[in-house]
């Protein structure tokens, strides 16, 4: 199965560093989006995507209004999704499960953690 | 006759409340005084403060300039950090490709020796991809760092936004506003670039606890154990 991720974050840095780290887990297929607006509009210009890894904190649409809406669409609500953030309170946790994250990770993150919760999602998944 | 007895006592009755009135007004001016000669000594004490206020938050607006000047900055060097990781990352996998040729090159020309060297330039440059996607992660902190830096701009803000509603009404407070407001959307201000394995393994905890429904009690206890 093609997997095609939409990483989402307000900092150039991070969107680089979560694209290189799927890259060295060889999966090359992904489009970028600064924030949960133009995400949206990602994933109405590419059906194809399958996976959203996001952070919570951006300007805008925050990361977790995207995670509500992403739900709340009868479009889109089967996709993945991936929080990485910075957030670590146990409310937050919470409240990011609670609206639909199938996973969350902590930053700063390694590959082999990002590796895991992507297996851990797909094969939940599938 | 009786009519002007009466209004002889209670003009006496007056007059006697006039005089405790003198009375209590002499002791009086002396408080007052003493009130006017502190208001008097307060007032350029005062003028002072608010001078000192004006001047100070006339320089947040440049404080709060110079901490975006910081986060762009810092970004832009993180940029040029990953371009030239990115071109390491490149090299490596071009020099890979030609060690692991030569090492399975059929043509014989290669001698054992020369194939073990060949092995060793391979396993070094793992460890430099290694090492070179390590860079890649530490810059994580810029991320980290640049929201750190939005929330005490935020409370920069916050601070002259107080001062300026509190100075309204003063003619000569000259409190100017920020160019850029910042976003409170934009960063945690609890956000620490930390080893987070222990937090994760308490997150993964959570995520499975919560997924099997668990009840709220339980998840509290598992972070009560922190």
């Amino acid at each position: 199965m093609n997997i095609k991720f939409l990483v989402v974050d307000d900092s150039v840095t991070m969107r680089r560093i979560v694209i290189n780290s799927l890259s060295s887990l060889n999966f090359k297929d992904y489009v970028e989006a600064a924030d949960g607006n133009e995400a949206l509009n990602k994933l109405e210009e590419n059906p194809d995507i399958n996976f959203v890894i996001t952070d919570w904190n951006m300007p805008g649409m925050t990361g977790l209004d995207l995670v509500k809406a992403i739900r709340a669409s009868e479009k889109f609500n089967h996709l993945a999704i991936l929080m990485v953030t910075t957030r670590g309170l146990k409310e937050d946790i919470i409240e990011a499960l609670k609206s639909g994250v199938n996973n969350y990770i902590l930053k700063p993150f390694t590959p082999a953690v990002l590796k895991e919760k992507i297996e851990q999602i797909l094969n939940s998944k599938n | 006759m009786k009519n002007d007895a009466s209004v002889m006592n209670k003009l006496f009755e007056k007059l006697d409340d006039l005089k405790t009135i003198f009375l209590y007004s002499e002791k009086l001016i002396p408080v007052i005084q003493k009130l006017i000669d502190f208001m008097r000594n307060t007032i350029p004490l005062l003028e002072n403060i608010n001078n000192s206020i004006t001047e100070t938050a006339s320089k947040f607006p440049t404080a709060s300039s110079q901490i975006d000047s910081v986060t762009s900055a810092t970004e832009m060097a993180t940029t040029e950090i990953l371009d030239t990781v990115d071109k390491i990352f490149m090299e490596i996998n071009s020099a890979k490709l030609n060690v692991e040729n030569l090492i399975s090159s059929q043509d014989g020309s290669l001698n054992n020796e020369s194939k073990e060297k060949l092995n060793l330039i391979n396993a070094a440059l793992d460890k430099i991809n290694q090492y070179a996607n390590n860079v890649t992660l530490s810059l994580q902190v810029q991320d980290i760092t640049s929201q750190q830096l939005a929330a005490v701009n935020y409370l920069i803000q916050s601070v002259q936004s107080r001062l300026g509603s509190l100075f309204q009404d003063l003619e000569d407070s000259n409190i100017s506003g920020m160019s850029k407001y910042v976003d409170k959307n934009v960063f945690n201000e609890n956000a620490r670039y930390q080893d987070t394995t222990q937090q994760q393994k308490e997150i993964d905890q959570l995520v499975t606890t919560n997924k099997s429904t668990t009840s709220q009690d339980e998840i509290d206890k598992l972070f009560l154990k922190k």
